[in-house]
């Protein structure tokens, strides 16, 4: 009799002990499907500000101090890029690295028919692309126009300042 | 018998439910637990999304030389902004956290967002549900960034006898907590006064270049300078002025070169570029710009009745 019982009470809690374990997979799945469901959520909310960032990044970046013409070319310019100074901060770029919080920064004259030849201090100012940021990244591009301009030598030997349209492209860096 | 045979089935009862209970209660505490994780991580990403968001829409108040400009940033519920400021390695950072109230009280502060490319001067922390903004270029002789100055709206600020200059700027900026005429009787304003008073809560000597405020004297030089020193706290300040001496220091390097690119052309600046590239390096405190700011006049002049400008 006395075994019979203990049988039966053995038996009742293995019986619980599986439905015990059923229910935390059980909760332990739905804990996954909704920390999933929620980092998937971040990561676009993440994309979605750095694609904001991007594209207003993009119709300034001409005026930060780093890009800009200021007065260097007689009066103040908005929306205008230094050449000459954009050459020499691609010297300094991997201070810069970080800086923007934009994976690649890209200038293109927009000279149609050209083809592409990448500036470098032996072609310079000869060349129609120069590529300040290059990190290998998947993301978007955003561009806006602005005016390149640059200190020129004419062939009687007389400083003058030459300008542009160029092309100034950002990309963010996408996060996967 | 009987009596042996109930108190083994009794017995044998309340183990099956006792062991139920027990483990009943570790789920559902571990289930309770989990939750209120899952609802503070919300709480913290919803806080991270904002101190983000925040500054990204400060963005477009990096303005090309014209003067400075003003706009709002209202939120749904009161917030608190906390401005914090690393001026280690490279640029330095800015960083925003962001606390949001709901059901009553504030939440923890969000993770730390960094921004290496931007300068805002505050208090250590701002509370409200609308906060003024504006944003003023910082030229030392060069453009060297756009300071942006955050307050809640709750603070009013009140400029008392301000130079014509001071004044006229901020009446185009019309920024509803700055005012500079008929508020010095009213005890709700922090009193901002000129070369005048001695019971103010922040006192600007303006020709000599400095202001006193909680007992702190902070050194400026240009007017970006002095309104980042009255709108923020002295640790801010420092912090935020030895990232911008650092900026500097690098944009001097840029303009040595662009100089030296533009000598093989024949087209000379004559600057000592070099001299105040070793004052933004050796740049300690606020106490270092009087210094500073001489040698930073010296070459503006320079620059501009040179032949071949530089900036």
């Amino acid at each position: 009799m006395i075994k019979k019982t203990l049988k039966l009470g053995q038996f009742k809690i293995q019986q619980m002990a599986f439905m015990l374990i059923a229910v935390v997979i059980f909760f332990a799945l739905v804990g996954i499907f909704v920390l999933g469901y929620g980092l998937s959520g971040l990561k676009q909310t993440a994309n979605l500000l750095e694609e904001q960032n991007a594209m207003l990044l993009v119709s300034k970046l001409a005026n930060s101090p780093e890009f800009s013409c200021g007065e260097a070319f007689g009066v103040t310019r908005i929306n205008c890029i230094d050449f000459d100074k954009v050459m020499m901060l691609k010297q300094d770029i991997k201070k810069y690295n970080d800086f923007w919080g934009v994976s690649n920064i890209e200038i293109r004259k927009t000279v149609g028919g050209e083809q592409e030849t990448l500036c470098n201090l032996a072609n310079y100012p000869n060349c129609n692309t120069l590529k300040l940021l290059e990190q290998a990244s998947q993301g978007y591009d955003y561009s806006n126009f602005v005016s390149l301009c640059w200190k020129e030598k004419s062939t009687a030997e007389i400083i003058y300042d030459k300008c542009a349209v160029a092309k100034l492209i950002v990309r963010y860096k996408e996060k996967i | 018998m009987k009596s042996y045979n109930k108190n083994k089935k009794a017995i044998e009862f309340s183990f099956t439910w006792l062991f139920a209970v027990i483990i009943g209660t570790a789920i559902l505490v571990l289930a309770i637990y989990a939750a209120t994780k899952i609802l503070s991580t919300g709480g913290a990403e919803t806080s991270a999304a904002a101190a983000k968001e925040i500054g990204v829409l400060l963005n477009p108040l990096e303005t090309g030389f014209e003067a400075g400009v003003s706009t709002s940033l209202s939120l749904p519920t009161d917030t608190r902004i906390y401005n914090g400021c690393d001026n280690f390695s490279g640029f330095g950072k800015q960083q925003i956290q962001v606390a949001q109230k709901s059901f009553g009280r504030f939440s923890e502060p969000s993770v730390n967002v960094s921004f290496p490319n931007k300068y805002i001067f505050s208090n250590e922390t701002e509370e409200g549900k609308k906060f003024l903004i504006f944003s003023k270029p910082f030229e030392f002789p060069f453009k060297v960034a756009n300071l942006i100055y955050l307050t809640s709206s709750n603070e009013k600020y009140c400029f008392i006898d301000a130079p014509e200059n001071i004044k006229s700027e901020l009446s185009q900026l019309k920024q509803e907590n700055l005012l500079v005429a008929n508020c010095s009787t009213s005890p709700e304003f922090i009193m901002v006064c000129f070369d005048t008073g001695t019971s103010c809560d922040i006192e600007v000597r303006y020709n000599s270049g400095y202001l006193k405020k909680n007992g702190d004297r902070l050194r400026f030089a240009t007017d970006a300078l002095m309104y980042a020193a009255i709108f923020s706290g002295g640790g801010i300040y420092e912090c935020q002025a030895s990232r911008l001496m650092q900026r500097a220091e690098e944009l001097s390097s840029i303009y040595i070169k662009k100089a030296n690119l533009l000598q093989q052309k024949d087209c000379n600046s004559n600057l000592d570029l070099l001299s105040l590239l070793n004052s933004f390096r050796s740049y300690e405190d606020s106490s270092d710009l009087r210094l500073l700011s001489d040698k930073a006049e010296e070459i503006e002049v320079g620059n501009r009745v040179s032949s071949c400008r530089l900036w």
